[in-house]
């Protein structure tokens, strides 16, 4: 299998680190009980519990755009080594994203600018599939 | 069309039926004036409409995943009796989520949602091998 639908599969398994991160600092918040439960009063979770599920929502955002670009790719035969080069930047972008997000670090646009990296090659991908 | 297509295929199916479902529970319990505006200000979803559109996004975040799962196993040839079972719990789970989750069936909900969950995981992996 090319490499690039090995980064497609990996970052599939990143998400769901990412799930499961989401699911332990949510605990963490507002306990097992409530969790587990229907959910029909949970309280927005706040603080980094709040930032990992905003990581979450985000990282899905970036799946949903990434996966398309990669398997179109694959069905034209189209991988190159700029397209390789661009999935890993994202890959490595989308890795970095979740920590810096998770505990707020505190380097102006660094956050941004890591996601800019994410959006800009998939961005890329997309026009060497066209 | 490998097994894992025809589960995706199926789960996007679900995901419409669910929407659907999400619109019959609210009916009557939503006010549609805010539905179809801007929503600018948060809609109120009481009870089991919450529950179900609650249960709807969930599975849009399970879908991108299986998707992923079900198609680099479909393009690279590498579908087998493992992954192909690992679909089908999938499907299961998500459509048993569905009432687990609308009927507050707790903790049946989380373990069903587990079930898939990791069926998925099991998937990628078995790609990935």
């Amino acid at each position: 299998m090319s490499s690039e639908l090995s980064i497609l599969a990996l970052y599939g398994l990143v998400v769901i680190i990412v799930v499961l991160l989401n699911i332990l600092t949510a605990m963490s918040q507002v306990g097992l009980m409530t969790l587990g439960g229907a959910r029909d009063d949970m309280p927005p979770l706040t603080g980094a519990a709040g930032r990992v599920e905003r990581a979450l929502a985000n990282s899905v955002v970036a799946m949903a755009l990434f996966a398309p670009a990669i398997l179109i790719l694959s069905a034209k035969d189209a991988f190159t080594g700029g397209t390789l080069f661009a999935a890993q930047i994202f890959l490595i972008a989308r890795i970095v994203f979740v920590p810096i997000y998770a505990f707020a670090i505190p380097v102006p646009f660094l956050r941004t600018t890591v996601w800019l990296a994410g959006f800009f090659a998939t961005a890329y991908l997309y026009l060497q599939a066209l | 069309m490998t097994p894992e297509i025809t589960v995706l295929t199926l789960a996007a199916l679900l995901w419409a039926v669910q929407f659907i479902a999400y619109l019959a529970v609210s009916h009557g319990k939503m006010d549609v004036n805010k539905a179809i505006g801007p929503r600018d200000t948060e809609i109120e979803r009481p009870g089991a409409s919450g529950r179900m559109h609650r249960a709807l996004s969930n599975l849009t975040e399970g879908l991108t995943l299986f998707a992923i799962a079900a198609l680099v196993i479909a393009v690279t040839g590498q579908s087998t009796s493992f992954t192909a079972a690992a679909a089908w719990i999938f499907l299961i789970a998500r459509v048993i989520y569905v009432p687990a989750y609308a009927l507050g069936w707790t903790p049946w909900r989380t373990i069903v949602w587990l079930v898939s969950f990791f069926a998925t995981v099991a998937m990628l992996l078995a790609a990935l091998i």
